[in-house]
């Protein structure tokens, strides 16, 4: 963004001239065609949920519907069959609630107090620390999916919603490490050292005077683990009991729950609800999340 | 006012040996000044007073206390910081009374407090504001007055006025000197500029290479340089270094200059360049004692009037440098800028010997002391 600007302000003081006008417009029909693209499927679903059963079978892909239904949300919410239950989509999505809130809040705040570790308060193999720590961004999933079933089953919380938590947790400060590690690295460590001249100490530098200032990194993790444990159906469907599924299990099930023909319209809006929530997230905080990943530097 | 004294401070980082056994005392209300060029130690020895960073060996004492093992907040130190370290999310006032909260002072006498220091430093109506909203000079200021209000037995400025421009950085010198005539504090003061360690400094420390190669008064320093890493260092324009050869003149040594002519210089203490005689060493003379003739010193011993070509003179307003060579080396010296001097042109200089020092030239020691 800040180089289209930086374009454009330069632009003001020349003479535009004919081949800056060609290169212009060729920049705006592209970023237009790409905008399309990625909304296209967005939009196929909103239209499709709108639509009936028996539209949906006689008309296309893009044809708008001719009377809006929203009968198919509702059935989507409170009582289409995920399996053998058949109650709709909304305990899972509480489900997912419950698993998201706490996950988010505890790897969030781990991921900080271990950044503010490894940046401001060194120690021999600090480094070697962190170089560890990234490894565990490049686990796969798939990797630590029986190790950890068995961990769950030792700490007896085998397909509970603390279970799915704490796989989320233990998956999550990797990257909630680098993120505040990267952030608190552009600190200046002599913030630190007045502070302790001053008397305060670890956590009260750590409260008083580093997160008041994280406002940005804070958000970012917030919006990537909220979206990386909303969206995870592996660790879901895997770890997850029969009550403790998450929306992404459930809508999974629900799509390949059928009795007679396929209500693609219910499948849509089950799909749309469950995406609602990171959206919501996006459109909230989207403003900090380029923000914090773009600057990052305390100045003063 | 406490004393601080350095007992062979020694800070090894795996093999490589950072300070090397380091003795400094000063006494209360001293203003101290460590200088030297960068990687030589003094921030690191800084930060050893402070307590930021463990020795390897050695005592540190503040108040005739041994704080070595004490930690940052129990050596009653504040720090003004290279970046000023303000807390940027706090105000201004915040900023100044942080250390008093910490230490659990009432928060009436806080307000007090912060009063006191920001009308000693002129900041009373910065209080609200935050960092991010001061001027380089101001946010000096606050980090200075965050140091005051603590009252503490010592301070430390780690190169305070570096990231200031050259003329706040002279407004700001005067103002700790006035600040320090004031309080009488003691103070330890880090810095590479030579400048502000002659005009602050009660007493200078110059290190190099994890070593302290001379203590003493600036003047001290300025006249009677230790070694050639010293003499080179303080003193701006640096003292010219001259290799001469010492000859022998009825029975006493003197400096021989070749210029268009040759001459022979007399020298302070002939007596510490008898085993040098046929020999050649490096002859310490500051730009001012090689000036234009003067008249009233015509005649005084150690003054000598030679021929001199000028290369390329630098005028600077109240005097003009003029950049010369002698024995293959190149000079310079101060003249008055009326002094008519023009590159190329042979011009008569007046050598001062009066004061003039003698190294080896290999191992750069001081010969004549």
């Amino acid at each position: 963004m800040s180089n289209l600007n930086s374009t454009s302000k330069t632009a003001v003081g020349r003479k535009t001239s004919g081949l800056d006008k060609v290169l212009r417009v060729a920049l705006y029909t592209v970023l237009i065609v790409v905008a399309a693209f990625y909304l296209m499927p967005f939009i196929v679903m909103l239209i499709t949920s709108l639509k009936d059963v028996e539209e949906i079978r006689t008309g296309t892909l893009l044809s708008l519907p001719a009377s809006l239904h929203f009968d198919s949300w509702s059935k989507a919410w409170s009582s289409a069959c995920t399996g053998s239950s058949c109650g709709g989509i909304s305990p899972y999505f509480m489900n997912s609630f419950q698993i998201v809130l706490p996950a988010v809040a505890i790897s969030t705040l781990v991921g900080a107090i271990n950044g503010y570790v490894i940046s401001l308060w060194k120690f021999r193999g600090s480094d070697f620390f962190f170089a560890a720590m990234l490894v565990g961004c490049f686990i796969p999933f798939q990797v630590i999916l029986l190790p950890m079933a068995q961990t769950l089953g030792w700490l007896g919380i085998a397909n509970t919603t603390s279970g799915l938590v704490f796989v989320h947790v233990v998956y999550g400060v990797a990257f909630t490490t680098l993120f505040f590690r990267n952030f608190y690295q552009s600190i200046p460590g002599e913030l630190v050292k007045a502070a302790r001249l001053d008397g305060a100490g670890f956590f009260t530098i750590f409260y008083r005077i580093i997160l008041p200032v994280s406002t940005p990194i804070i958000v970012v993790t917030v919006i990537w683990q909220f979206t990386q444990i909303w969206n995870d159906f592996l660790f879901g469907v895997a770890f997850s009991g029969f009550d403790t599924q998450p929306v992404t299990v459930a809508l999974n099930n629900l799509v390949n729950t059928s009795f007679g023909g396929k209500e693609y319209n219910v499948d849509m809006a089950a799909a749309i609800i469950a995406a609602l929530p990171t959206l919501a997230v996006y459109v909230f905080a989207g403003k900090y999340f380029v923000r914090g990943l773009t600057a990052g530097a305390v100045k003063g | 006012m406490a004393n601080l004294v350095i007992d062979n401070v020694k800070k090894r980082y795996g093999e490589t040996e950072i300070l090397k056994g380091i003795n400094i005392s000063i006494k209360a209300g001293e203003f101290l000044i460590l200088v030297g060029p960068s990687g030589c130690g003094k921030s690191t020895l800084m930060n050893s007073i402070a307590g930021l960073e463990d020795v390897t060996e050695g005592r540190i004492l503040i108040a005739d206390k041994d704080v070595t093992y004490t930690s940052p907040k129990d050596r009653d130190i504040a720090m003004v910081f290279q970046s000023y370290a303000l807390y940027p999310n706090m105000t201004v006032e915040q900023n100044i009374s942080f250390g008093l909260e910490m230490r659990k002072v009432p928060k009436a006498e806080r307000d007090v407090e912060v009063q006191r220091v920001a009308e000693l430093l002129q900041i009373s109506h910065l209080l609200d504001r935050k960092p991010a909203q001061l001027s380089g000079g101001q946010r000096q200021r606050v980090a200075m007055g965050r140091a005051l209000a603590r009252r503490p037995q010592l301070y430390l400025f780690d190169e305070p006025l570096s990231n200031l421009d050259a003329k706040l950085r002279v407004e700001m010198r005067t103002e700790i000197k006035k600040l320090h005539k004031k309080l009488g504090t003691t103070i330890v003061y880090v810095t590479h500029d030579q400048i502000e360690a002659m005009t602050l400094a009660d007493r200078i420390a110059v290190m190099k290479d994890g070593q302290v190669q001379q203590l003493g008064t600036p003047q001290e320093i300025y006249d009677n340089p230790a070694n050639l890493f010293v003499a080179g260092f303080m003193g701006s324009p640096a003292m010219n270094f001259i290799p001469t050869k010492v000859v022998e003149q009825d029975g006493v040594p003197m400096l021989e200059l070749a210029t268009s002519t040759t001459v022979a210089l007399p020298f302070p203490k002939p007596e510490a360049l008898k085993d040098y005689v046929g020999k050649t060493i490096l002859l310490g003379l500051r730009p001012e004692m090689i000036t234009e003739p003067q008249p009233h010193k015509e005649g005084q011993p150690f003054v000598t009037t030679t021929d001199v070509e000028v290369e390329v003179t630098e005028p600077m307003g109240a005097d003009t440098m003029i950049l010369t060579r002698v024995n293959d080396a190149e000079i310079n010296c101060r003249s008055n800028p009326m002094y008519p001097a023009d590159a190329g042109s042979i011009i008569k200089m007046m050598f001062d010997t009066s004061k003039a020092v003698a190294f080896d030239k290999e191992t750069g020691r001081r010969l004549d002391l």
